[in-house]
């Protein structure tokens, strides 16, 4: 009888155990997997501005200042290393591209191009994305860090040497508003 | 910053929602097992088992199907059609963009003929959802606020919602079922017990009480399940006005109420389809007095 006790208490520790353990794969799992996410999105960006400054040459070709920064800022953004870098460029290419959509309006011809509209459209749908992806990867990392500090979550985390991880953080200077020129 | 979001959280919201809903299904059980016994009481037992073997068999199989096509059967009730990726760009962009911010799979997409303002979804988990919004919808909401509206029913996918509205619906329509065998079967009984008079009396009222009741907490749940979409919704957005923006645009739309939909789907609409019997929703000003609060 009292064997059987153990046995059942102990399978039960045991299974609490793998539980937690899993917990803490399945949710460091997804903060990759976001993290990824935003990579994604990010070069879906990267891929359509070749498009979009081709149509705006064709019908404002001597906007060469907005034009080179939006062709910069791309530069920035395929070339920069590591996801923080990655959304640095991104914020750089958004008021780049504002700047371009603020020309717009003095060309009717170039406002009127359905292919430029189509572009206009997907650059900001893809940029909503990236907001969302990384919305959904700080989300990930809130419901990792609870389970890291909250009981008894807290004693598997000290147990599995899991660390609370860090938010994907906007410095200062990306707060401020994105002055648009006309 | 910190105090901005002291007054009521939306994680809290739909954890309070959440627990409610078990204390509501645990009444449904109640009831259930309650009027099982009162049968069992009724009845010889020789009698009582041939009955149970005969329903398990039924209500298993009842059950199976109506798991595993529910979403089938509200597609199909409403006369919707499957959402084209081309015609409907936005549609598909904007929910595209919202299981980024769940991180959930992508739903199947349709589109059903309605002058209303409304929306639905359906299924069993959030691998197999379907998410169908009306004509009136995409023509009447703009991006942000049809962005709200499909974060709602998102929020219900990953709430699963979907799952449990379908298998309370088919609860429902079990005792209904049961109650209905109960009651037939006093017909070919002869009345010599008298010590069992009183649970067939007994078994009569549960037999007409317990649908109306299961109904009435079906109702309850759905209406609270609204309130846990809406915070849901913002949980994905981030942007409650957007959601409140689209509760008035319905306020203020006159639809003539909707005949295609049937009881079963009400529930998991965007807003009752039926407007005047306002059961299975919330009041809307009461929807957007809680979302204004977020």
């Amino acid at each position: 009888m009292w064997e059987w006790i153990l046995i059942g208490v102990l399978a039960l520790v045991g299974f609490i155990f793998f539980i937690y353990y899993n917990r803490f794969v399945i949710l460091g799992n997804r903060i990759d997997n976001s993290l990824s996410q935003i990579d994604v999105q990010l070069k879906r960006r990267a891929d359509l501005i070749p498009n979009l400054i081709e149509t705006v040459k064709a019908f404002a070709k001597h906007e060469k200042a907005a034009i080179k920064a939006v062709t910069d800022a791309r530069k920035a953004l395929v070339g920069a290393k590591g996801i923080e870098k990655k959304v640095k460029a991104d914020n750089q290419l958004e008021s780049a591209l504002k700047s371009i959509f603020a020309i717009a309006e003095n060309y009717p011809d170039l406002k009127a191009n359905t292919n430029f509209i189509e572009l206009q459209r997907e650059l900001s749908s893809t940029e909503d994305r990236v907001a969302y992806a990384r919305q959904f990867y700080n989300d990930s990392i809130l419901a990792y860090n609870n389970l890291c500090k909250a009981l008894p979550g807290a004693f598997f985390a000290k147990l599995y040497g899991k660390t609370e991880k860090e938010y994907l953080k906007i410095t200062e200077a990306e707060r401020k508003v994105v002055k648009v020129k006309f | 910053m910190k105090d901005e979001y002291k007054r009521i959280d939306f994680r809290d919201q739909i954890s309070r929602n959440k627990n409610k809903s078990v204390f509501l299904m645990i009444i449904i059980f109640c009831v259930f097992v309650l009027f099982g016994y009162v049968i069992s009481l009724a009845f010889e037992p020789g009698f009582f088992f041939l009955i149970m073997i005969i329903s398990i068999i039924f209500s298993v199989s009842y059950i199976w199907i109506s798991f595993y096509n529910s979403h089938k059967i509200a597609i199909a009730s409403v006369g919707a059609k499957k959402a084209s990726r081309t015609q409907h760009k936005q549609f598909y962009s904007l929910v595209e963009g919202l299981t980024i911010a769940s991180g959930m799979p992508m739903p199947e997409l349709y589109i059903m003929p309605s002058e209303q303002i409304n929306a639905f979804a359906s299924g069993r988990d959030p691998k197999n959802a379907v998410i169908c919004v009306t004509d009136g919808a995409l023509e009447k909401l703009d991006k942000r606020e049809l962005e709200a509206v499909l974060a709602h029913e998102l929020g219900h996918v990953a709430n699963y919602d979907i799952r449990y509205m379908t298998l309370t619906a088919v609860m429902v329509g079990m005792i209904a079922i049961v109650s209905q065998i109960f009651l037939r079967s006093l017909w070919f009984r002869g009345g010599n017990d008298k010590d069992k008079g009183i649970f067939i009396v007994i078994g009569i009222i549960m037999a007409i009480l317990a649908p109306i009741v299961v109904s009435l907490v079906q109702m309850a749940i759905s209406r609270k399940r609204e309130f846990v979409a809406d915070a849901s919704a913002v949980k994905f957005t981030r942007y409650p006005l957007a959601l409140i923006n689209a509760l008035k645009k319905i306020q203020a739309d006159n639809f003539p109420p909707e005949k295609l939909v049937s009881k079963v789907v009400a529930p998991l609409f965007f807003a009752n389809p039926f407007k005047k019997l306002g059961s299975t929703h919330p009041p809307i000003a009461k929807r957007i007095e809680a979302l204004e609060r977020m």
